[in-house]
């Protein structure tokens, strides 16, 4: 039967599941409000037409990879070492996971907008583009280097150490390559970006509702975490 | 035992061990001088676009060989089982952090100085009172490389693909130094002001502090136990 730390995960699982159940009316409709307000309610841009549209989604995937779940990962670190706790572990590995999606959304997203509007597919000369990149390959190696260690305090710890060391990065590699791209010619400018009321107003229904599919998304790894680490300790323990 | 004496020691012991068998250093700087003339002939050899290419294939002579070594230095403590030993003395984690890096920043910088050499001789520069300045920007780059080095090489030692994963973890974070190494090697080397440099040299600067102080402080947690 199930011991006493499996009750417990299980536990914790369930209400995982059971706050995903409660998040995920709010989340869809924020989703389908976004897109109402992104493709009907905002007007048209000028210059660039449609395809300013995806900007919303663009800076609403940028926004939770960033502000929300690769910050999450640096503090769920210190708090993994500090406390010693699996869970923050569990937590760390899930936010790696959603912010690397995001930053993938906010990459693909950029270079169709890109394309278009600066007449390239990646703009090497924009700080931000090149932070996302940086940011992309910096969560790409946590999981990669995740996978290869077999599960144990060890792995948490190393991983935990490699969110927080990530994360000091991105100050880092904004002023550097910032510093670059002013020293060069300036190819690109973002200028001539200034913001119309309703506009602003779908942007921030976009990072509302990408913010509430985080924490849908973060329920949902917790769960099949806690619940994945019981099933396998009981094979583990059957194989044995 | 004071911090500062534990890590001249650790410090002193790898460099020791590597004076006597000089083993590391020929293949790192062999390595070194064989990227700097692989280059060349990828590129037009002697043409203007490798020159104006050469501070960044410096830096890849500098950094890819540096792996190598950063690979190793973990390498030699795990075979003979000295980890155990270090571990289980009263060192200071932080002491035993500040000495790996030491002598892992010490090796990189002298193999840094031949390469050097090497790459004024290939890349046809005349000796000037600014390579004094290159190789202080290689000082400071290095050190940034080997402070993240030594976390990451302690982290992947006992795993079977460290020769893989090293890199894999490095080179994104590294990336701040490399843009501003390069950049700056870049004024030293073909521009006529140094503008700059001073920008560059306190990123590299910003970045050896915050790493040095990150190792120093998570390293505890890293090895032991």
């Amino acid at each position: 039967m199930w011991s006493a730390t499996d009750k417990i995960r299980l536990r914790q699982a369930e209400r995982y599941l059971t706050a995903a159940k409660v998040l995920a009316w709010p989340a869809f409709l924020l989703i389908l409000a976004a897109l109402y307000m992104a493709f009907i309610y905002a007007p048209r841009e000028r210059q660039m037409g449609e395809v300013q549209r995806i900007f919303y989604f663009h800076i609403g995937a940028a926004w939770n990879a960033l502000g929300v779940c690769f910050l999450a990962v640096f503090i769920a670190g210190i708090l993994y070492l500090w406390k010693k706790r699996r869970i923050w572990d569990h937590v760390g590995a899930s936010f790696v996971e959603i912010g690397l999606a995001y930053t993938t959304i906010n990459l693909t997203t950029g270079m169709f907008w890109a394309r278009p509007v600066w007449n390239t597919w990646w703009p090497w000369g924009d700080p931000r583009v090149t932070l996302m990149l940086v940011l992309w390959l910096i969560y790409v190696a946590y999981m990669i280097f995740r996978s290869t260690m077999p599960d144990g305090e060890k792995k948490y710890k190393y991983c935990a150490v490699f969110g927080i060391i990530g994360f000091l990065d991105v100050p880092l590699v904004y002023v550097s390559i910032h510093i670059w791209r002013t020293i060069h010619p300036k190819v690109i400018t973002s200028e001539g970006m200034a913001l119309e009321t309703p506009m602003i107003m779908a942007l921030f229904t976009s990072m509302a509702a990408f913010t509430a599919l985080t924490a849908l998304l973060f329920c949902l790894r917790m769960a099949m975490r806690l619940q994945r680490t019981v099933v396998l300790e009981r094979l583990y323990e059957e194989t044995v | 035992m004071s911090i500062l004496k534990s890590l001249w020691i650790l410090a002193a012991k790898d460099l020791r061990i590597e004076y006597r068998s000089r083993e590391a250093f020929q293949t790192t700087l062999f390595f070194a001088v064989l990227i700097l003339i692989i280059f060349q002939f990828a590129f037009d050899p002697g043409s203007k676009a490798t020159l104006e290419a050469s501070p960044g294939i410096l830096w890849v002579a500098l950094l890819f060989p540096g792996m190598i070594r950063l690979n190793q230095s973990f390498q030699m403590e795990i075979e003979e089982d000295s980890l155990h030993g270090i571990v289980l003395s009263p060192v200071d984690r932080g002491a035993f952090f500040l000495g790996k890096f030491l002598a892992n920043w010490v090796f990189l910088a002298l193999v840094g100085l031949a390469s050097t050499v090497a790459f004024v001789v290939f890349y046809n520069f005349a000796p000037s009172a600014r390579l004094w300045w290159l190789l202080v920007v290689e000082l400071m780059g290095l050190a940034g490389f080997s402070a993240v080095g030594t976390v990451l090489a302690a982290m992947v030692a006992k795993s079977s693909s460290r020769e893989v994963l090293l890199p894999i973890l490095i080179f994104p974070i590294v990336i701040p130094v490399i843009v501003a190494a390069v950049n700056a090697s870049q004024e030293i080397l073909l521009r006529d002001d140094l503008n700059t440099l001073g920008t560059w040299m306190q990123v590299l600067g910003v970045f050896d502090v915050v790493y040095l102080a990150a190792g120093f402080v998570v390293f505890e947690y890293v090895v032991g136990d």
